[in-house]
């Protein structure tokens, strides 16, 4: 019987489901142990992975090399379906737990964790079971590694189809390759990221948290998702060793993760090398100029208020994270114009950032002055290198596409902000906050607020900026165009 | 001494007229029926006609008995290959000339410790280098290195600002040791005598040891004009490999290059060096290379008129010191009559190389043939004729050849009347072409 569907959806789709539930039934057993909330994660847990059972089995009776042939928009609808459908499936056990009452809610909160955001609307996060924490961390910290990346890394299926996914859902312009096969280099990224989480936990716990509290804020910081425990996000522990330490892994979650594979095995780290270097000049200049700020207009004081607080801001923005100390929202408006504008910068390529990507910035700003000098000098031939690395112009086309067509996405998504009733700088702001995958903004939905002042179309519309700001915008608009084309292909021939 | 040339373009003839005239027995191979017949009237050799490369004739020929096989053929393959032959039949020294970097570069170990190559030659790069060491002495030409690169025999052009001009050379300052020894003015080579005097234009042979002949020539030119500044016309390997040497020391370098795909290949490798596509020598396209505020200008592009139209054009719009490349010798006396500073040939530095090599350990032999000088770095033998004379008392032992330095253990110095010449020292002999290797007998060790 031939399905109705490629094999590579349904072995992505089934991949995802097997994911989800595997996640669901820890949380299930946590919140065993909590007495809460437990039933609603155990039962959605174990129906989800009977469907996705079913799901794989199917396809491993089918032809396994039908999924390795697919084209590219096969690929590209696998992967947006792949984080479309565990989010789905995430939402959940929210409904069931009763944590929200509106599908969309759920959904918009599973939306936040498995992209990385880090947007939350739940006012009061502390009153929640453990097992729904839990669940909202690790939806990131899954989210981090790569759904498609966590599927490749358990289930041994390759071919063209497979790699276009796995490309897609990978931040960046190319994906470094680390293993000669796919599979292995899935497995080297897990493994990256759970040696990076447990090192974080352990610091977190050094610090000063509890266990509970660790785990969580170790899978959010390294995912750079930004979900917390408190009500008042890392700024409830008053703390400046936890910041300090939620600091340096944020800022660590930023860089490319094929860059520590590189620098462990000692291979040539010299290409990524350059971007980790503008990155931690970036973070530091920007916070040095936020401070500076601060300093100037009497709005801060103390070791904490000049150097920790806009560091952490900055490095919680740039890394697209999303925690919260100071209320950034109240700083003057040269502070808070800086903030926003960092929100699009993004970390390094390759990582769990969203935003632009500082490589992408880089080779834009050299691109820009490039076109300057060809002012003066017409007949200048000119060659976008970073560092000692050489880039092919189309790079460059690549990366002027990208940068307008995020532009575009952006300016569409301020429009729909605007028109669901929110004032402009919440607008602004909003879709900013859930394009770059970096969760408070600014106005109503503020570092000291949540996106409950959003109106559902705002809600249905960061669900969408989300997914796409993750899988790089690309993806998902591409995946449009497609369809529009066959749309119209089928209009023409009737 | 018994040498096999394979390959009879203007390197292989040039090494071959050269170890002629020393008295060796030379044997050319070529498989240009043309080229070889060419070779059987100029050269005082024997020519065959074949491919070098391969082993029956290398072996008919006896390669074995060979203690120099020179492999100089257009094609770097055929050179490899036959050099690798020979050395597997058992010649002596092998020689290479091998363009492409990639296939074997001139200092790879690879090549003399598993190959057994005994020297690999790229003439691009060996020019590029000749004219990066020009560029790099202001008021210089050209200079060259002996003597384990203590003392440096440099080629300058007398200015109007030079101290020099407009009194004899007996009457000169002389703040550096400096050693005036020849002088050409109009294409004519002489060698100097005190009451010579100067004009702006000539050109001045200076030998100076390696530490004093930045300041000696700088002073005797009247410039001291260091190269900031480089614009290069062609971006073939010459022009890349100087554009690659400037670009190390500093030098703000700018190519202009005719090919936009070598252009693009330029600015990749070339990280701080600026690349113009060049259409055509119009003025306009130069003055955006900022050749008219150029210290230098070197048109090394593939054609000799082009190079020469270039370096011309360069020097009107305003370009400092302007150079070219010239790979035929008819064109060299052109260089001087349309005023530019000096023409590098890349075949006949190939040549020069090779010889240079070739008489490492007792001799070393180079030609200056465009200011119509020859050098020739002579160890003196124990017992040899020339043990207990002094400098300018040597009784016609010398001919007209004059000695331009001297090096012994203590380093390098500048000869006067009455320094005594004794056994185991070097001397830098100087004289208009063809008069050099008539002295090497004085030299050598009687008996």
């Amino acid at each position: 019987m031939r399905s109705f569907v490629h094999p590579l959806i349904g072995f992505t789709v089934g991949g995802t489901l097997a994911v989800a539930a595997g996640g669901m039934l820890v949380c299930g057993v946590i919140g065993l142990a909590d007495g809460r909330a437990a039933a609603a994660f155990l039962i959605t847990g174990a129906l989800t992975l009977l469907v996705a059972v079913a799901m794989i089995s199917s396809y491993r009776r089918g032809d396994p090399k039908e999924a390795g042939r697919a084209g590219p928009v096969t690929g590209l609808a696998a992967v947006t379906l792949a984080w479309v459908v565990a989010s789905a499936v995430g939402a959940i056990p929210f409904l069931v737990a009763g944590t929200f009452e509106s599908f969309l809610d759920a959904f918009f909160e599973a939306v936040s964790g498995f992209t990385t955001t880090g947007a939350t609307l739940i006012s009061d996060i502390e009153a929640q079971p453990d097992a729904i924490l839990l669940w909202r961390s690790l939806s990131q910290w899954l989210g981090g590694v790569g759904i498609i990346v966590l599927v490749v890394a358990v289930a041994p299926v390759s071919g063209p189809g497979v790699q276009r996914a796995f490309y897609a859902e990978t931040t960046g312009m190319t994906s470094d390759r680390l293993t000669p096969r796919i599979i292995d280099t899935a497995k080297i990224i897990t493994l990256i990221f759970l040696v990076l989480s447990l090192a974080a936990a352990v610091a977190y716990l050094v610090a000063g948290m509890n266990v509970f509290d660790a785990i969580n804020h170790s899978m959010t910081t390294i995912a750079t998702g930004g979900f917390s425990t408190r009500n008042l996000s890392i700024g409830a522990f008053d703390s400046l060793a936890i910041e300090s330490v939620a600091i340096v892994f944020m800022a660590m979650g930023g860089i490319n993760f094929a860059f520590y594979w590189k620098a462990v095995r000692r291979r040539d780290i010299r290409p990524q090398f350059n971007e980790v270097v503008v990155y931690l000049a970036l973070l530091l200049g920007i916070s040095a100029t936020v401070a500076i700020s601060l300093v100037i207009n009497d709005q801060a004081s103390g070791f904490a208020g000049i150097v920790i607080d806009p560091l952490f801001a900055v490095t919680t923005i740039l890394t697209t994270t999303g925690y919260t100390t100071a209320d950034f929202d109240s700083w003057n408006s040269f502070a808070t114009a800086t903030i926003l504008l960092t929100m699009f910068l993004g970390a390094c390529a390759g990582s769990t950032a969203g935003g632009i990507k500082i490589i992408r910035v880089m080779l834009l700003s050299r691109s820009a002055i490039q076109e300057l000098q060809r002012q003066v000098r017409p007949r200048v031939v000119q060659v976008l290198r970073v560092g000692k690395h050489v880039y092919d112009e189309d790079v460059r086309r690549a990366v002027l596409g990208f940068f307008l067509i995020y532009l575009l996405v952006f300016g569409i998504g301020v429009l729909v902000m605007a028109a669901s009733g929110l004032d402009l700088v919440t607008a602004i702001s909003a879709a900013s906050a859930t394009l770059n995958m970096i969760g408070p903004g600014l106005g109503e939905i503020g570092a000291i607020e949540n996106f409950e002042a959003m109106p559902d179309l705002a809600r249905a519309a960061s669900c969408f900026l989300m997914i796409a700001g993750r899988l790089e915008v690309f993806t998902v608009v591409a995946l449009i165009t497609a369809g529009v084309d066959r749309v119209r292909e089928s209009l023409g021939r009737s | 001494m018994k040498a096999l040339v394979i390959g009879a373009g203007e390197v292989g003839m040039n090494v071959a007229k050269t170890l002629a005239a020393d008295g060796q027995n030379v044997t050319m191979v070529d498989k240009d029926p043309g080229r070889c017949e060419h070779a059987r009237v100029e050269l005082d050799a024997l020519v065959v006609e074949g491919n070098g490369a391969s082993p029956v004739l290398l072996r008919e020929l006896g390669v074995s008995g060979f203690s120099l096989v020179a492999a100089v053929t257009a094609v770097d393959e055929v050179n490899l290959i036959a050099a690798l032959t020979a050395h597997q039949l058992g010649s002596g020294t092998t020689i290479a000339r091998v363009r492409d970097p990639e296939l074997l570069g001139r200092d790879d170990p690879f090549a003399t410790g598993i190959l057994g190559i005994d020297f690999v030659i790229d003439p691009d790069r060996a020019a590029a280098a000749d004219i990066a060491a020009a560029l790099q002495l202001p008021g210089a030409v050209s200079v060259e290195y002996f003597g384990d690169g203590e003392l440096a025999l440099a080629e300058l052009i007398v200015t109007d600002s030079s101290p020099l001009v407009g009194k004899p050379l007996s009457e000169r300052e002389r703040p550096h040791p400096a050693f005036i020894v020849g002088l050409t003015r109009d294409g004519v080579a002489q060698l100097t005598r005190p009451e010579m005097v100067p004009r702006p234009g000539d050109h001045l042979l200076v030998t100076s040891p390696r530490e004093s002949i930045r300041s000696a020539v700088a002073h005797l030119a009247g410039t001291v004009s260091e190269v900031h500044r480089c614009t290069i016309f062609g971006g073939g390997k010459i022009g890349l490999a100087l554009a690659r040497r400037m670009e190390d020391v500093g030098v703000h370098v700018t190519i202009l290059e005719r090919n936009r795909d070598r252009a693009r290949k330029l600015a990749e490798k070339l990280p701080r060096t600026r690349v113009l596509i060049e259409d055509g020598m119009a003025e306009e396209s130069l003055i955006e290379a900022g050749a008219h505020k150029a210290d230098a200008f070197v048109a090394c592009a593939g054609d000799d008129r082009m190079n020469l139209l270039a370096a011309l054009n360069g020097k009107r719009i305003g370009a400092d010191l302007c150079v070219a490349t010239v790979s035929r010798e008819e064109f060299t006396p052109l260089v001087d009559a349309i005023g530019l500073d000096a023409a590098f040939s890349p075949r006949l530095i190939t040549a020069e190389q090779i010889l240079r090599f070739v008489h490492t350990r007792s001799v070393k032999a180079i030609h200056l043939t465009r200011t119509g000088f020859e050098a020739l770095e002579l160890e003196v033998r124990p017992r040899a004729q020339l043990v207990g004379k002094a400098i300018g008392e040597t009784g016609g032992l010398l001919h007209h050849c004059r000695v331009g330095a001297i090096l012994h253990e203590e380093g390098v110095s500048i000869p006067q009347r009455g320094t005594p010449i004794s056994a185991g020292d070097r001397l830098l002999l100087l004289g208009p072409v063809g008069t050099v290797s008539e002295v090497e007998e004085a030299f050598a060790g009687a008996g």
